[in-house]
């Protein structure tokens, strides 16, 4: 069973259903983070920036939310996974040919950049994994950008040369210096605008980043949005626990918006990082 | 070539004077304003739905972190983040309507007049099939819990509202009330149809890392699987204890888990929690019940509420 919903603009969201997805392939990207290719008989469409709610046995009792990474030919998708705790770690340990239900494509999307605005990524460890389906159709419209990956040390700057083999502009950042400018991902932003001349931003990683890069955003009055994690109970909009202090879309007074259903894609400026405890 | 088939079974229950095509409800909190799951939840197997619960005003709920997950159950402070009842009249309800199911509006009041004022709105609204009257909610400041412990307090909500509407008054209970039938024989008292039960637990949790409590509201309620026992042993409590239909829930997530809460009792039940983890949740407890029901030879669903025989019974 599928639907396809309207959006507050309008637009259609693809349509959304709980399939049974199977693990085909996994490929180890750092001692604790896999990226997990699935494939469901039920063909998928995803925009950039959804996410799908995940069940896997011995993963607790609740679904957890991934961002869909790369989406592949009908059914086949990837997932970029971080140890974080039991949920991830049961998705980590699950054996090739293993299923899990994979309930999606939830959520809001990335607005694809107008033409006459480069297209500049900003990105924090596992932030980065919406940004390879989105990169991927910037290639195919023969489009590029530039994007900024930053990680504690160099096996965190997760996909890096699949970036590069999408003719993206990919720079870097770590902590520990031991890849690119040593410190923030943020340091590479002011140098990166810059060579956009005309920018837009897209973000999404740890909060401390996403604050930052809004801050440079409003200051430099470049159009920037954002992908926030939360932790989520149902991923469909009732239980109320992903909330995020945000003014709506459609305008009026700010309120707790669920960045399951009005999010995980926020404009940047419509949400209220100091009044937002942003809890994860 | 002869093909056999077996009788259906009549899945349709009667309770607080409302006819349910099946015995599942949805559960207020977990389900949204009725259309959300739309495309993913078999609405077929749905009897009724249990909107999210209402006050007179929006409300903007409480701060995140709001949920945290534990050992088969989860903990919520959401904190009643909701519409208000006008918006929901102008704008959830019809969705809800246009699905063809019975809904059963959730109210609360932070006095007795709120819960008075609510039953009148409703009583007028075309559309609604019964007021579930949350006097349970662990999460906010005032009303919610508070009614919930004290059997006055609760006769007193139920009575308020009786008098504003002539649509079926359903008193959700809090299972912190001390004696669960005792409650249920005063809100009895006090003019309710029906009760509905339980509510979640209060419960918290500490993330010992940082030494702070995992919810922003300290405490939360529980829900789940992890609170099914508790809620089975209340609900045969005030099947035994009083005279009132009563509605289970409490972590049902199959077939075999509503049918507890039915032989305990229960007259229908609600799926809440299991929303979140399994939207199929709907399409295997009912046909689960149906298959129950031909195994054991029972025409009719309703058969089986109160059915349970006495422990060591005879074959």
């Amino acid at each position: 069973m599928t639907d396809s919903r309207p959006t507050p603009d309008g637009s259609r969201l693809p349509p959304r259903a709980d399939l049974t997805a199977t693990l085909l392939d996994r490929e180890n990207l750092s001692a604790d983070a896999q990226l997990l290719r699935f494939e469901s008989k039920t063909p998928l469409q995803i925009l950039p920036g959804q996410f799908t709610m995940v069940r896997v046995p011995g993963g607790g009792l609740l679904r957890r939310p991934y961002s869909f990474c790369d989406h592949l030919e009908n059914g086949a998708f990837t997932l970029l996974v971080k140890e974080v705790g039991v949920g991830t770690r049961a998705l980590m340990k699950l054996p090739l040919g293993g299923t899990v239900s994979s309930l999606g494509p939830l959520g809001t999307t990335f607005d694809p950049p107008p033409s006459d605005r480069t297209p500049v990524i900003v990105a924090g460890g596992v932030g980065i994994a919406p940004f390879v389906l989105f990169c991927r159709r910037l290639a195919e419209s023969g489009r590029r950008g530039i994007v900024l990956l930053g990680g504690r040390r160099r096996p965190d700057l997760y996909l890096w040369d699949t970036f590069e083999r999408f003719g993206m502009d990919v720079r870097v950042a770590s902590e520990d210096g031991s890849a690119g400018r040593r410190g923030y991902v943020t340091a590479l932003l002011d140098a990166a605008l810059a060579d956009a001349g005309r920018p837009i931003l897209y973000s999404c990683g740890p909060t401390a980043m996403l604050v930052k890069v809004a801050e440079l955003a409003t200051a430099a009055g470049v159009p920037h949005q954002v992908s926030i994690e939360r932790r989520m109970g149902c991923g469909m909009g009732c239980c109320l626990g992903c909330v995020v202090w945000a003014r709506p879309a459609s305008g009026g007074p700010e309120e707790y918006l669920r960045s399951c259903t009005e999010g995980p894609v926020f404009d940047a400026g419509t949400i209220d990082w100091d009044q937002d405890p942003h809890p994860l | 070539m002869t093909v056999e088939r077996a009788a259906p079974v009549d899945m349709r229950v009667d309770i607080a004077g409302l006819r349910l095509a099946t015995p599942l409800i949805a559960a207020s909190g977990t389900f949204g304003y009725g259309d959300e799951y739309q495309s993913v939840v078999d609405y077929d197997c749905i009897g009724a739905i249990s909107v999210k619960g209402l006050y007179l005003e929006p409300r903007k709920g409480c701060p995140p972190p709001r949920i945290w997950e534990t050992p088969s159950g989860m903990l919520n402070a959401i904190g009643l983040q909701e519409v208000g009842i006008r918006r929901f009249l102008a704008e959830k309800l019809p969705a809800v309507r246009a699905l063809g199911k019975v809904v059963i509006a959730n109210i609360c009041g932070s006095s007795l007049d709120e819960y008075g004022e609510l039953s009148r709105i409703l009583d007028q609204a075309e559309g609604v099939s019964a007021i579930e009257v949350n006097i349970s909610c662990p999460n906010v400041a005032e009303g919610g819990i508070e009614f919930g412990c004290d059997p006055d307090m609760a006769a007193r909500a139920t009575e308020v509202v009786r008098r504003g509407t002539r649509l079926p008054v359903i008193p959700k209970l809090s299972p912190s009330a001390s004696d669960m039938a005792a409650m249920a024989r005063r809100v009895a008292e006090a003019g309710a149809d029906a009760v509905s039960l339980i509510n979640t637990i209060p419960a918290m949790a500490v993330d010992v890392e940082t030494r702070r409590p995992r919810l922003a509201n300290v405490v939360g309620g529980l829900s789940g699987p992890a609170i099914r026992p508790i809620a089975v042993r209340m609900v045969w409590e005030v099947a035994q204890g009083s005279r009132l239909p009563v509605i289970g829930m409490g972590g049902i997530a199959s077939a075999d888990d509503a049918l507890e809460f039915l032989l305990a009792g229960a007259g229908a039940v609600q799926i809440g929690t299991m929303n979140f983890v399994d939207p199929g949740v709907w399409r295997r407890t009912y046909d689960g019940l149906g298959a129950y029901c031909r195994r054991h030879g029972v025409a009719a669903l309703r058969e089986l509420t109160g059915a349970m025989l006495p422990a060591g019974a005879k074959e």
